[in-house]
């Protein structure tokens, strides 16, 4: 068996300023003309700092923390997307990551056809998308409308499609960020269950969340993130407690 | 740089299929769907013979395959380049959750413009089979490597601008400006001895352009090998921009995503 193993060491993203900077001509010579304005100035963003962690084979990590601690960019970070600007990381595994699920569809295309055009995304073969064909279409449970064009599908349609497809092949390492929630109250139950079942599966799993109560049933380990730092790191109920008298302070 | 390609080629059901996306929903709900690939640069192609003929006094049914092979391989680079420049900002949803290697979307265009090289390349075909039946030969098999000449040169160059034009928007608008004045000074409609005659022979001699539209003309308008020349100038040129995409891409490759 392979070792699926989590090493970073010293950990440090930026966001570099000029991405979203304007850079217009219109801009350019706004600035060259005005005197300069110093109460405006934007910096690069320093997204994560400093950041040494090891997480090993059959550990549940929760990650805690306000919007903007960065825990989104820590998980596309482990998922290779964001590159570091310092440090080590070293991922062993295949990582499969649940982000923005809406993401991808063909609106001209079937319903059908999009499972298959997906699955390509994720980096598998039409042959193995054809054998999960059935299963995906009877999970995501649209009726004929599975024969349709996405463009007609309704919102709540479209993520139950999404999360049926990205949900059918799990991975040693699974990483999640608030994917819970998603579609009538009958699909999130159903939802709940294809998730734990992806959980049981993988090897490692780290899972960024609001719901207190998802993360003490999954998950044994918290970190707990403020301002791009991890500020606690240990079982997940005293991560929780450690997190909730964070707010109190506030 | 090997496991850079071997990705590529592990991605490679992704990467056709958006190519064969993008060639569907270009002709979606049109009556002649692919044939336009060739209804299109065929009547320019009629177009233009009749007014450059009456013009410069040349014989139409041997002018017409000329300005043909012109167009269709010049429409191929400026797609590649224009619609290359312009991959990753259209593959953004792709490229913010998946990690595959950002060539294979500028692959995609050019794969895509390939199919659609290899479709309006019928046209050609057939018109010099008509008209001068004599030029067939051994030698127009020569011909058949402009196909993977052009997606060498092609892949690297809107890989290399793709690059660019993620962070710096205004170059594909810049771009086709600088296209138009490669079209002025090549011979691609006008005739290359139009240029050899005066002292602008340099803008045919030294000009890739010139060699790589050599490699098909010569064996099927002219009924003759092309020259080694034509095919070292073309090697120089794949060789210099894959140099360049290699290089850029060394540092461009992970910062892509902070621009889209």
């Amino acid at each position: 068996m392979k070792n699926n193993q989590i090493t970073l060491e010293n950990i440090n993203l930026y966001y570099s300023s000029v991405a979203f900077k304007e850079r217009s001509l219109k801009s350019l010579l706004g600035s060259a003309l005005r005197v300069t304005r110093k109460n405006h100035e934007i910096h690069d963003v320093h997204a994560l700092k400093n950041i040494s962690l090891d997480i090993g084979p059959g550990e549940r990590v929760g990650l805690l923390g306000h919007n903007g601690a960065g825990k989104s960019t820590f998980l596309k970070m482990l998922a290779g997307l964001y590159p570091i600007s310092s440090g080590r990381r070293r991922v062993t595994g295949t990582v499969r990551s649940l982000f923005d699920l809406s993401l991808g569809f063909e609106p001209d295309a079937s319903g059908r056809e999009n499972i298959l055009y997906r699955g390509l995304l994720l980096g598998l073969s039409p042959s193995f998308m054809r054998e999960r064909e059935e299963e995906i279409v009877a999970f995501a449970d649209l009726g004929e409308f599975i024969d349709y064009p996405i463009k007609t599908y309704s919102a709540g349609m479209q993520v139950r499609l999404a999360f049926a497809i990205s949900t059918a092949v799990g991975g040693e390492i699974l990483l999640l960020d608030e994917v819970i929630g998603a579609g009538d109250a009958n699909f999130m139950a159903k939802a709940k269950d294809r998730i734990l079942m992806l959980i049981e599966q993988s090897e490692i799993l780290v899972l960024a969340s609001h719901d207190f109560g998802a993360l003490t049933a999954i998950c044994e380990r918290g970190l707990v993130f403020n301002h791009g730092q991890i500020i606690f790191d240990g079982n997940i109920n005293d991560s929780i407690s450690f997190y909730q008298k964070s707010i109190e302070a506030k | 740089m090997f496991s850079y390609l071997t990705d590529i080629w592990k991605s490679r059901y992704f990467w056709t299929h958006l190519s064969f996306a993008d060639l569907r929903s270009r002709w979606r709900r049109s009556f002649f769907g692919i044939l336009w690939t060739i209804i299109q640069p065929l009547g320019m192609t009629l177009l233009l013979s009749i007014v450059f003929g009456k013009i410069f006094k040349v014989d139409i049914y041997e002018y017409a395959p000329y300005i043909l092979s012109g167009m269709i391989i010049w429409e191929f680079v400026t797609a590649s380049a224009i619609g290359g420049a312009l991959a990753f900002v259209q593959a953004d949803a792709y490229i913010k959750q998946c990690t595959h290697p950002l060539a294979i979307y500028t692959l995609r265009t050019v794969f895509t413009n390939i199919i659609v090289l290899g479709m309006a390349s019928l046209t050609l075909v057939a018109w010099v089979l008509v008209v001068m039946p004599g030029n067939f030969g051994w030698h127009w098999l020569a011909a058949l490597a402009i196909f993977p000449i052009l997606g060498l040169i092609a892949w690297p160059l809107a890989t290399f601008l793709a690059y660019i034009a993620t962070r710096f928007r205004d170059l594909p608008h810049a771009l086709s400006l600088i296209l138009q004045a490669m079209w002025f000074v090549s011979p691609i409609y006008f005739e290359a001895k139009i240029f050899k005659g005066g002292e602008l022979h340099a803008l045919v001699d030294y000009n890739p352009i010139y060699h790589l539209l050599e490699i098909v003309r010569a064996p099927l308008l002219q009924g003759t090998w092309p020259t080694i020349e034509n095919f070292a100038f073309c090697a120089g040129t794949i060789i210099a921009l894959i140099a360049s995409a290699a290089l850029l891409g060394r540092s461009a490759e992970k910062k892509v995503i902070f621009y889209l």
